[in-house]
């Protein structure tokens, strides 16, 4: 049992009558002039960009991130959060053709860039065979991880028209799935393959 | 009596569901993409100290921040969360509430956890929200913590509660729960050998995709709350409650949400902090947990601690079965923190002591099945052992022991013999197990293992409403969320098979408690066999008006409801399965592979063969989760998490799994919508039973502690 107060001097660790130990708790390297800063306005930049092939040119604030521009400001609210911080893969859109993590690209780096979100699969209404397949084999459960699967799905079926079982896991890593209908989703995107395959 | 299934005409078809183009292309509008005019971000504040006394908060810095519209403390704010502390909702008992002595606040003095809520901020954006949060001082006196079960029962142990660490019982008392069944000691007695063993599973976070959020929205004195909810009527019937306000003065919606496997049944803080500062601000209000909020916040499965003691005469017969658990609830009692399994045998003398226990770790709670899988892991490891020490066959030994229909405790069917019958021959399972575990020559070794499981299907109350107007148009409202399974497909459908008409005919309403009858919830798998018997008996009154006045005509609508609460006539309803994993262990790496798995379930009839399917695959492949990796680890001398997130609870990924082999006996009892049982959480409860067992047969270790990661084979190993 190693149950002592986190920061007491040692000789009181662990006794209860101890003296309390005070201290001021600030937040992760919050400086005096973070502190400033939060005073003052947040600092902006004009992008532009094309998203699901309509070009914008937006002001952003320098600190928003790629899915917030995408969520907050273009009301693409398909893109989701998940985790913030790169682990899960729900907020994967594509940027050049490339499967990125939206929550971990800043909206200024997408300058230019050309993104595809999962608002940017269908055509008039058409869903493409991947969207298709997802609902044949019921690859959506609760369906949070859904348009990031799809997103790097999309990428994977670009490169390798009809990939194996094997292939799709492999680019699908880093995309999680909590409901863990991991063998659904593999199952659609191969089906989306043999099916556009076909044609490639 | 139990029948073979009679074909239908919807149900018992692969359905896609109902909502799946909104799923598949972005249009599916989950909590936190609903805006509102003003609306403004909100976050909370996280105690960063494992026990300690709050001396002041200052806020006033925090304030100034620009855009920051309110800053909320325990100074100011004194909601009692009443599903925070026992566990909440219509479904269990709102007495307990008004008498506990323990109660949780949405903000607690003392903290009693890391990630206790401090302080929460309101903003017009959520970077500024973010900053004030930064710019709260606060002054803490540490308290000393205690993080393990039983190092908390010491007399020595630092308190959490003036009450001491035993959790109080709805009564306010503080002792173990004890239930006892036939006579323990004359059952020792009768042994020719008495087995004994201590097992320890660990703390498995939910961990839905989407993390907590709540949208509140005040308009006079009524609350509008938009939450990802897996029962919105016991939502609102909570929100109410906590603050003080009737049922019908608040509306909760929830048409999409992100998972939740058990840890948004009722309410929760983030509800109750949202309203609070909806009504500081006069503002709609969206609270957003980070992912570190939710994984320190919200709750998983209950670390326990099992000490068993089991008798059996030489020839492989159970005459005793104890056990001694004791369940770690965090700081605050949430959910009852059972451990079962010990019903699944047939024994008359069986004695069960649980001690649910508060520490300084993060709150426990319900996770898909909240007593069985580490219950079920427990017993049926000891009972695995104890098979092999007698030279049995495990699935021989479980034929022998396992509860069966009695005289005076009948079932509506009864289908373990099928299952496990129809699991031997499909998995291979005298070729696959090693007759002696560990036999395998080399560094890989492979081995199988097996456990059996049945789990509530009773029926119970819920209601649901359909109508019919002139153009034939049939509407279904009933309060239920899809979490995942599908409800609002599956209700959909059973109402197309009562009606006799296609689904693409049935238009569900769902999710909005302003426009939907109550629904039971879905938790304890539920809906689809209570809300669907509501459904059922909706459309027969409907049928009944329709044959009385014909069908409707210009203006007029025909309108049906019902809110049955049939019962099993005294008969145990029970869905049944069996499950066989292969597993090869690395005892070089310690690394395990599972490389065959095969799930056989009688759920009864199958509304939707396809999500009934992926239910049981998703919810095998989070019991080898629980199994192999997942755990929130702490560090004993900061009393600080380290594992809070996907990365390091090492989550199942793609590259993880394997094809699960999913096989349903399909029955019909009699009873149930068109004779569905439960599926939902079934699942979930054999993976980490079969998976330590094939362990063991791989390797010829026990293993006595969830999760099996590497480590603890390599040190079995030697």
């Amino acid at each position: 049992m190693c149950d002592k107060p986190v920061a007491s001097s040692s000789s009181k660790e662990g006794n209860p009558q101890a003296k309390p130990h005070r201290e001021v708790l600030e937040g992760p390297g919050l400086t005096p002039d973070a502190a400033a800063a939060a005073m003052t306005a947040p600092s902006r930049t004009a992008i532009r960009l094309t998203v699901n092939g309509v070009s914008h040119h937006v002001e952003v604030e320098d600190r928003w991130t790629l899915v917030e521009l995408l969520r907050d400001q273009l009301d693409l609210t398909g893109t989701k959060i998940g985790c913030d911080r790169s682990e899960c893969g729900s907020c994967t859109v594509l940027m050049d053709g490339q499967p990125v993590y939206a929550c971990s690209q800043l909206a200024v780096w997408a300058d230019g860039a050309d993104v595809q979100t999962v608002e940017g699969l269908a055509h008039n209404g058409r869903l493409s065979p991947l969207q298709q397949a997802f609902i044949d084999h019921n690859a959506p459960q609760c369906g949070f991880c859904t348009p990031g699967q799809l997103m790097t799905a999309t990428a994977l079926l670009n490169t390798v028209p009809r990939p194996d079982a094997a292939q799709v896991q492999q680019a699908l890593v880093g995309n999680l799935c909590r409901c863990s209908n991991y063998n659904a989703i593999v199952e659609a995107v191969v089906a989306a393959g043999v099916q556009q395959g076909g044609a490639a | 009596m139990s029948e073979a299934v009679q074909p239908l005409t919807t149900i018992g078809h692969v359905t896609p569901r109902v909502d799946a183009i909104a799923r598949v292309t972005g249009q599916a509008k989950y909590t936190n993409d609903i805006k509102l005019p003003g609306m403004l971000y909100a976050r909370v504040l996280r105690s960063p100290h494992p026990h300690a006394r709050i001396l002041r908060i200052d806020t006033s810095e925090a304030s100034r921040v620009p855009g920051v519209q309110a800053v909320i403390t325990h100074e100011t704010a004194h909601v009692v969360w009443g599903a925070g502390a026992v566990a909440g909702g219509r479904q269990y008992n709102d007495a307990i509430k008004k008498t506990t002595l323990q109660r949780r606040y949405i903000f607690n003095n003392p903290v009693r956890c890391v990630g206790d809520t401090v302080a929460a901020v309101a903003a017009t954006d959520r970077h500024s929200a973010e900053q004030a949060l930064a710019l709260i001082r606060v002054d803490y006196e540490l308290l000393p913590f205690v993080l393990e079960p039983e190092a908390a029962l010491a007399t020595d142990a630092p308190r959490i509660w003036p009450e001491g660490n035993l959790c109080l019982d709805v009564g306010n008392s503080a002792a173990p729960v004890v239930s006892e069944h036939g006579d323990i000691a004359a059952g020792f007695a009768a042994a020719d050998q008495v087995f004994a063993q201590r097992y320890d599973t660990g703390f498995v976070h939910n961990a839905q995709l989407e993390p907590r959020c709540a949208l509140a929205h005040w308009q006079g004195q009524t609350l509008t709350l938009y939450t990802p909810s897996q029962g919105i009527a016991n939502c609102r019937h909570d929100m109410a409650r906590d603050l003080g306000l009737e049922d019908h003065q608040v509306r909760v919606v929830c048409h999409y949400m992100g998972g939740g496997f058990g840890n948004k049944n009722q309410n929760q803080d983030a509800d109750l902090i949202a309203a609070t500062l909806s009504r500081h601000t006069n503002a709609p209000v969206m609270l957003e947990y980070t992912r570190r909020d939710d994984w320190l916040g919200m709750h998983g499965r209950w670390p326990t601690v099992q000490q068993y003691k089991v008798g059996v005469t030489n020839d492989g017969t159970v005459t005793a079965i104890q056990l001694i658990g004791y369940s770690g609830m965090g700081p605050y009692r949430k959910n009852a923190g059972g451990i079962s399994g010990l019903e699944l045998y047939a024994c008359p003398n069986r004695y069960r002591s649980l001690t649910p226990v508060y520490t300084n770790r993060t709150t426990s709670g319900n996770f898909r099945a909240p007593s069985e899988p580490h219950g079920v892991y427990g017993i049926e490891s000891m009972m695995d052992d104890i098979a092999y020490k007698l030279g049995m066959d495990p699935v021989a030994f479980t034929l022998k022991n396992m509860l069966r229909p009695t005289e005076e405790q009948p079932f509506t069917n009864y289908s373990l013999d099928a299952c496990i019958a129809m699991g031997v021959d499909q998995f291979d399972w005298q070729a696959r197990r090693k007759v002696i575990p560990g036999s395998d020559a080399g560094p890989l070794k492979r081995g199988a293992g097996f456990s059996f499981m049945m789990f509530r299907a009773a029926l119970g109350m819920s209601s649901a409403i359909v109508q019919v107007d002139a153009r034939q148009r049939y509407t279904l409202f009933v309060g239920v969320t899809d979490v995942g399974p599908g409800a609002k497909t599956t209700m959909g459908m059973i109402a197309a098979e009562a009606l006799g008409v296609p689904l693409s005919h049935v238009a569900v309403v769902s999710g909005d408690t302003d426009r939907c009858p109550y629904s039971v919830g879905e938790s304890g798998s539920r809906t689809t066999i209570m809300t669907g018997m509501a459904v059922v008996e909706a459309v027969q009154d409907l049928q009944q008006q329709i044959a009385a006045h014909g069908m409707p005509t210009g203006n007029d609508v025909l309108v049906a409801s019902a809110t049955p609460a049939p019962t099993t006539d005294g008969k145990m309803r029970q869905c049944f399965a069996a499950h066989f994993v292969e597993a090869e262990v690395d005892t070089r790496l310690g690394t395990t592979r599972i490389t065959k798995y095969v799930a056989i379930h009688e759920s009864g009839r199958i509304i939707n063969p396809q999500t009934a399917r992926d239910q049981i695959r998703g919810a095998v492949l989070q019991g080898i989760g629980q199994a192999l990796h997942e755990d929130l680890l702490y560090d004993p001398a900061s009393g600080q998490p380290l594992t809070t997130g996907y990365y390091r609870a090492r989550h199942l990924t793609h590259l993880d799994v394997l094809t699960i082999e999913v096989h349903f006996l399909e029955v019909d009892d009699g009873y149930g919508p068109f004779g569905a049982k439960t599926i939902g959480e079934s699942g979930i409860i054999l993976a980490p039973a079969a998976v330590a067992n094939a362990i063991f047969n791989a390797t010829g270790k026990r293993m006595t502690s969830l999760p099996i990661t590497r480590d603890k084979i390599l040190g079995a190993m030697g």
